[in-house]
């Protein structure tokens, strides 16, 4: 299939297979609005009418799979290909740009490294551990100032101020208050991440249908029930969806706290393999987020969609 | 029988600013077996300084098995009336009795159908007749012929594990009128629950509403804009005017309960139906 406009000027457009079938039906639409009289040029039944444009270029359009997944293959391509080509004229530079395959080698070794898994269940712990909290209080505050007009004035100023304070920047001071063990990593992924968390779970409560409410109330729930019942199960899609979106930023706290202070994790090797300039390890283990990302992402997905069928858009 | 058109709550429009306050005037006599009686029943809306009378003196009342319209234009105030008497809005002043007893909030012995987009959407067509069973507390024995019963009365049967979402319209309002019936409500109100849907399911609820009053005997209290939808379905029917809210008409039906469409022909209908309208405007 070409990647063509179908336009009045281009009647050839006509057959193509998908504007084929609408087009019949409009133009035996006898209640399409004339406009003939405004231009007396036409001959009657020679021209045509509106414009069709071609399904890859109509804004919301919709894709038939297969050029859905050719895309997707394509857009993939086009950074290995790139790679490649920047890696092969690299030259005297091949240091500093490793091609992919020595990148791949270089994950290949790493999984044969024994250290690599205790590295990478150490930065997972922390996640697991310091994102779990986050979503935790994320939810708890979240749902509580969506719900109580009481509560999102009391923490609506906090709030405002305390999420511009970069959290990277407590790095310091969190080692000083939590010394160099686990305890400063988790906290700085809690504090990266829990005000995301709360504002978008906030939202989440705040756009339980009033009627929804009513109809709890009026069948003789209870606030109790109607916070749990309604409030918390309308919510739980855009809870699961604030997590899937804020996880980029744990992951950022992560590095920053094992870049400067730690003995073992992900960014901490990439510190590492800096100091003996091997940059495939490097870009070795940038893959590696990347695809726990990539896991996890669909991971949270599976997770909304699993547990919330109805709200599948 | 003629229709009577007798006018009632005849209040003055300059009490605007003389607010009666509460107990200065004691509830109106409740009337003979009147299951709800609204007194005096104002709302006012205070938004950035204007002052909005959205309801104005307000008396009503719905015997024991009866079907009562509020009729009136959008902005009338009449789905804020039913809010205060399903207890989701308080009144500025006035009370709401049911059996007597004073309405301070929402309870499932007033069970209420909204416009739409009021059913649960995470649960089944079952699950949410069953929702205010549950929250009651009934026995697992109990909540299931319940449920079962409905569906039935309903013609739900075939849908009972359906999402709301995979329903049309007028079903969706179907089983939110069985949900709020479930509990066994000792009123129903209504919130113009056909107010969304296209003109022949909007027939074909009222007929079925018809049938479920007359099999039930359930009391109604229906908001609606559509005058021939008051007429043929009511006992009796107040006509409220907007700005302030208030009730301008009492109007009883000369039909009894045994009524099928075929009144939509009798020359009484025509001529209530048609004085009506004139009414609204």
């Amino acid at each position: 299939m070409s990647v063509r406009t179908a336009t009045a000027a281009a009647p050839s457009a006509l057959v193509d297979e998908f504007a084929e079938i609408e087009l019949v039906s409009e133009t035996t639409n006898p209640w399409t609005p004339s406009r003939k009289a405004s231009s007396s040029t036409w001959t009657a039944g020679a021209g045509m009418r509106g414009r069709r444009h071609h399904p890859l270029l109509r804004i919301r359009g919709s894709l038939e799979i297969r050029w859905r997944v050719a895309l997707s293959v394509a857009g993939l391509a086009v950074i290995v290909v790139g790679w490649f080509v920047a890696a092969s004229r690299a030259g005297s530079g091949a240091s500093l740009l490793p091609s992919p395959m020595a990148v791949a080698k270089a994950i290949a070794h790493l999984w044969s490294n024994h250290t690599f898994v205790g590295d990478l269940w150490a930065s997972s712990q922390r996640i697991l551990l310091g994102y779990s909290i986050s979503v935790g209080l994320g939810s708890i505050f979240g749902i509580a100032i969506g719900t109580f007009v009481s509560v999102e004035s009391f923490f609506e100023a906090q709030i405002g101020f305390l999420r511009y304070i970069p959290a990277s920047a407590l790095t310091p001071v969190f080692l000083l208050w939590f010394g160099i063990g686990e305890s400063p990593k988790v906290w700085l992924i809690v504090v990266g991440t829990v005000f995301f968390n709360v504002l978008m779970i906030a939202d989440a409560a705040r756009a339980v249908p009033r009627e929804l409410l009513h109809a709890s109330y009026t069948l003789g729930g209870g606030r109790r029930t109607t916070l749990r019942r309604v409030i918390l199960r309308h919510s739980l899609p855009g809870i699961v969806d604030a997590a899937r979106v804020n996880l980029a930023a744990a992951w950022l706290m992560l590095v920053v706290a094992e870049m400067l202070a730690a003995d073992k994790g992900l960014a901490y090797q990439i510190v590492r393999a800096q100091r003996f300039r091997a940059v495939d390890t490097m870009f070795a283990l940038l893959l590696v987020f990347g695809a726990i990302g990539l896991a996890s992402d669909l991971f949270l997905r599976w997770l909304r969609n699993a547990t919330s069928p109805w709200a599948r858009p | 029988m003629t229709p009577t058109l007798s006018t009632t709550a005849t209040l003055s429009t300059d009490r605007r600013d003389s607010h009666r306050p509460d107990g200065d005037r004691p509830d109106a006599p409740r009337p003979d077996g009147a299951k709800l009686v609204v007194s005096s029943v104002t709302k006012v809306f205070r938004r950035r300084g204007s002052i909005t009378e959205a309801l104005q003196f307000v008396d009503l009342h719905v015997d024991e098995g009866e079907f009562v319209c509020l009729l009136g234009a959008s902005g009338c105030g009449k789905s804020t009336l039913l809010s205060i008497i399903g207890g989701l809005e308080e009144a500025t002043s006035g009370s709401v009795r049911v059996d007597g007893d004073l309405v301070v909030g929402p309870g499932a012995d007033r069970g209420m159908v909204f416009q739409g987009y009021s059913l649960f959407p995470w649960a089944t067509v079952a699950q949410n007749i069953d929702w205010g069973l549950q929250v009651a507390r009934w026995s697992k024995d109990r909540r299931r012929d319940r449920v079962d019963e409905l569906l039935g009365i309903m013609s739900l049967r075939e849908f009972a594990n359906a999402l709301p979402r995979e329903l049309s319209g007028g079903m969706r309002q179907r089983v939110a009128i069985a949900r709020a019936l479930a509990p066994e409500p000792d009123l129903l109100l209504l919130d113009e629950p056909f107010g969304a849907l296209d003109a022949q399911t909007r027939r074909h609820l009222q007929d079925f509403l018809l049938g479920l009053w007359q099999r039930t005997g359930t009391t109604i209290l229906m908001v609606t804009h559509d005058v021939e939808e008051a007429v043929y379905l009511a006992n009796r029917i107040y006509v409220m005017s907007a700005r302030p809210g208030r009730i301008t008409q009492e109007v009883t039906i000369p039909f009894d309960r045994n009524r099928g469409a075929g009144i939509k022909r009798d020359p009484r209908f025509l001529d209530l139906r048609d004085r009506l309208a004139e009414l609204l405007g």
